[in-house]
């Protein structure tokens, strides 16, 4: 059943149309995948789908509901999460206060003004249980910015799953990781993807073809073809297109 | 990279050892103001100012929010609680209140302006509202008072059922200012650590985050405008009990600009008491400075001109090179 | 039914008076994404070294004074627009080379910094020139009223407004007409490309700077017989030249200049019908057009915003 689906999207920014006519379809506790070459508008796509910017044509539905043109931070409480391909973390704050800022029940105590932030045990664990989950609970009681590269990346998907999403959009994740550390993340995944709808952009063909059920494949602000992994394995203009110059 | 570091990780107790000293200081100060060559009056005055700046803090250092026009929000609680003592009736907590609530309500109208704007404009905006405010009070002549100012306003007595206390001497009323500093800046403390603080915070560090996060980025700001307003009304109603009358000049861009100067030397985007440590030292500067020279102005400008640009984390910012891993207050 | 016109005209002045303010200003914002608060004490700066230029203060009881306070009005006027402004220029200099440690760093930085050095110019020249209330004197041909129309209007204002047309456009050829303009219009935001074009960006910084301060010390000689001069006249203009660099939109030339206009024009108006609050006439339009359009009426994008 699709759970996440965009139709005929257009966006142009100036003179230059990012997305054209793009239509995609994310079916619910699968992972699906979004390749292209670098440029071809991924990242714009994501912004459009999750509310950074609104399309200029096009409709967005999540769930059956109508979300074009919804700002951000109403998408984001529907229980749409992403992470971003450029970090975007608080960096002055804990590792843990990260994760606990993008809880919804912490949110639901926004409004606090003589509360504690670590007062409620409950929360307190709810943060670590996420962090635990992408294997930094140890480090939880550090600074955001004093965390290596790779555990960056790390929370920058942790804060997203803190969301508690129905709908994980990650953008390029393995981006500026190792070898070693990409397989982790992608073990991390893999163990996600029983309890999460997940949808990535990612460049590392690999890494995607492992884990996506379905990869639909961007190039000029388009989807030039969409498949399972095997099918599109199979077809000669992909081959040619994008996977070309990774393979 | 200028961090609100001192924030204590489980941070939220007020029982914290600047938090004492500082307690300890109010508290004492009339018996050692005199000895060491100042006067009781000052103590007023920095206590007064420290109301005002912790206020604007909440929205210069932790909310990120670079207002130029915050004298205004000083300017319209003198006046409310001037007005309110003329053509009300003499009241001590009925013209604090008018203080409060005129300022609350001006910052939150002004809030609505500003709350979506960003970076230079949201600055520039503060400048204009300020001025605003700065004028009318100028040209609203016949309820002003127009460039004097509203004279001749009296300092109720304090009426705590079982007696009365006479404010009209400045012993009496620095305790008066001092307790009610006492009581405002611990809930600062807490606001600054509650989640609705911390994600005041979070906000400034990472506006886009916060919004994908799913918070109302506006409405946080425009909170913190408005408590931050109305903290400046209570300073103001205090202001014009000080000095017996409201004039406009605390509300001019120059007034406006000391504020900022004041807490930034202190250190208020590091911590939590900048304020407190750049509003003593401006006072100080000019009682000391301004007997030794006529120019101290001179003098202060350029020590901040060097202090912003060889160290702009300011004075609290010393205090955590000199204490090198204790830093946390 | 009240005549307008003559205080459309007095509006139209203003603005390009308020235009002639805000160009040095403009042309710092556009270029450095520095809001120049200390933009009002050049201004000033400029003003008072005119008033010394023309007075030969310097040289008072030398031989040279004599003979220089012998030279005729005109001469000493000519001479001061030009000395005026490019000490203030020099000035302006000196400042650039103190916000070098504020660059890359927030806006805030730039802001407080240029604040700083607005209290110690302020305070510099109350040392060096008193306190009080000063005039600087213009020549004969310049000064005094003509009829149009059957109303009075001021001649020096009139040269003022054609002043800053000149001022307005010989800026508007350096940034679009000459080689230079590209340079600095590629500025703050493309380091690269300044250094391709074989440029060092730390003296296109200082440059700048120093035209931009000229400029705000040209505008303080030329508006200062009008305004009266004291120390303290730089507030009242920075103040205008914020709200027109607000109004028209960051980084934006023609926007500035059509804000000043505007500005003009609504104090112009305003003062036809309640003279008291003409002033207050700039702030509400500041707030009416930032509250419809965000980056004023041709702001483009700045990093300033953030």
């Amino acid at each position: 059943m699709t759970l996440f689906a965009a139709e005929a999207i257009h966006k142009r920014f100036g003179a230059r149309v990012v997305l054209e006519n793009i239509s995609l379809g994310f079916e619910r506790d699968r992972v699906h995948g979004i390749m292209g070459p670098n440029g071809a508008g991924k990242t714009t796509c994501f912004n459009v789908l999750t509310g950074r910017h609104a399309p200029d044509r096009g409709r967005i539905t999540f769930d059956g509901r109508d979300i074009t043109g919804l700002a951000p931070q109403r998408i984001a409480r529907l229980g749409i999460a992403r992470s971003f391909q450029i970090m975007n973390l608080f960096d002055d704050t804990l590792v843990i206060e990260n994760v606990l800022l993008a809880l919804p029940a912490f949110r639901g105590r926004r409004t606090s003004v003589l509360g504690k932030v670590f007062e409620d045990a409950g929360l307190t664990d709810a943060a670590l249980a996420v962090l635990d989950l992408v294997g930094l609970a140890d480090r939880a009681w550090e600074k955001a910015a004093a965390l290596p590269y790779g555990d960056r990346r790390a929370l920058e998907i942790a804060v997203a799953l803190a969301a508690e999403p129905r709908i994980l959009f990650l953008d390029e994740p393995t981006s500026g990781l190792g070898a070693e550390a990409t397989q982790g993340l992608a073990r991390l995944l893999d163990r996600l993807r029983q309890r999460y709808t997940i949808v990535i952009i990612e460049h590392d063909m690999r890494f995607l073809f492992g884990l996506a059920d379905r990869i639909s494949v961007i190039h000029w602000g388009q989807v030039i073809a969409e498949g399972t992994p095997a099918e599109l394995m199979a077809d000669k203009w992909v081959k040619r297109s994008a996977l070309g110059e990774v393979a | 990279m200028i961090t609100l570091s001192d924030l204590s990780a489980k941070g939220g107790s007020p029982v914290t050892w600047p938090m004492g000293l500082f307690l300890l200081g109010l508290a004492t100060a009339p018996f050692w103001l005199a000895p060491i060559g100042l006067y009781q009056y000052l103590g007023i005055e920095i206590a007064i100012w420290i109301l005002f700046a912790m206020g604007f803090n909440l929205l210069f250092g932790y909310m990120g929010l670079h207002s130029f026009g915050h004298g205004a929000y000083l300017g319209v609680g003198a006046y409310a609680f001037g007005l309110f003592q003329l053509h009300v009736g003499t009241s001590l907590w009925g013209g604090l209140l008018a203080a409060v609530l005129a300022a609350t309500v001006a910052g939150a109208v002004v809030g609505l302006f500003l709350s979506h704007r960003r970076g230079i404009y949201f600055a520039l905006l503060t400048i204009g509202f300020g001025q605003v405010f700065w004028f009318s009070a100028i040209k609203l002549h016949s309820v002003t008072g127009g460039e004097d100012g509203l004279l001749g306003i009296p300092r109720p007595p304090l009426e705590l059922g079982f007696a009365s206390v006479d404010l009209n001497d400045n012993a009496a009323f620095y305790w008066f200012v001092a307790a009610l500093v006492a009581l405002v800046v611990p809930l600062l403390w807490r606001l600054v650590n509650a989640p609705f603080g911390r994600v005041l915070q979070a906000i400034r560090q990472n506006e886009l985050r916060a919004r994908f996060i799913g918070y109302e980025v506006w409405r946080f700001k425009w909170a913190t405008f408005t408590i931050s307003a109305a903290t400046a009304g209570l300073a103001g109603g205090l202001f014009a009990m000080a000095q017996e009358s409201a004039y406009p000049d605390v509300m001019s861009l120059h007034q406006s600009g000391l504020i900022v100067m004041m807490v930034l030397v202190g250190g208020g985007l590091v911590s939590f008491w900048g304020p407190v440590l750049g509003v003593i030292l401006y006072f100080i500067a000019r009682d000391v400075l301004g007997g030794l020279t006529e120019t101290w102005l001179l003098w202060y400008g350029l020590m901040f001109v060097v202090m912003v640009m060889v160290r702009p984390e300011g004075l609290a910012g010393l205090f955590h090179v000199l204490r090198p891993g204790k830093g946390r207050a | 039914m009240l005549n307008l016109v003559p205080h459309l005209v007095n509006g139209l002045t203003l603005g390009l008076l308020f235009a002639l303010i805000a160009l040095g200003f403009t042309l710092i914002v556009g270029v450095m994404e520095v809001i120049n608060l200390a933009h009002g004490s050049l201004f000033a700066l400029g003003a008072y070294f005119a008033l010394s230029t023309i007075g030969g203060d310097w040289f008072a009881g030398t031989g040279f004074g004599v003979w220089w306070q012998g030279l005729p009005l005109w001469t000493r006027y000519v001479l001061a627009l030009a000395i005026g402004p490019i000490l203030a220029g020099a000035a302006g200099m000196v400042l650039e080379f103190c916000l070098r440690p504020a660059y890359g760093k927030a806006p805030l930085y730039g802001l407080l910094l240029t604040f700083g050095a607005a209290l110690v110019i302020e305070e510099l020249i109350r040392l060096g020139w008193g306190t009080g209330e000063q005039h600087l004197e213009v020549p004969q041909a310049i000064n005094g009223a003509f009829f149009m129309g059957g109303l009075i209007f001021s001649k020096y204002k009139f040269f003022a407004a054609g002043f800053a047309i000149l001022a307005i456009l010989a800026v508007w050829l350096l940034l679009e007409r000459t080689p230079y303009g590209a340079v600095i219009k590629a500025g703050a935001h493309d380091s690269e490309m300044v250094r391709a074009l074989g440029y060092d960006l730390a003296t296109l910084r200082l440059l700048v700077f120093g035209l931009g301060a000229a400029l705000a010390g040209l505008a303080g000689v030329v508006m200062v017989p009008i305004w009266g001069l004291r120390p303290h006249v730089g507030i009242d203009v920075v103040i205008p030249a914020f709200l027109i660099i607000a109004i028209g939109g960051v980084g934006s030339f023609w926007g500035a200049v059509l804000a000043s206009l505007l500005v003009g024009l609504a104090v112009g108006v305003t003062g036809a019908y309640a003279p008291a609050w003409a002033t207050m006439s700039m702030y509400i339009l500041l707030i009416l057009i930032l509250g419809l359009r965000a980056r004023g009426l041709l702001g483009r994008k700045s990093a300033l915003e953030s």
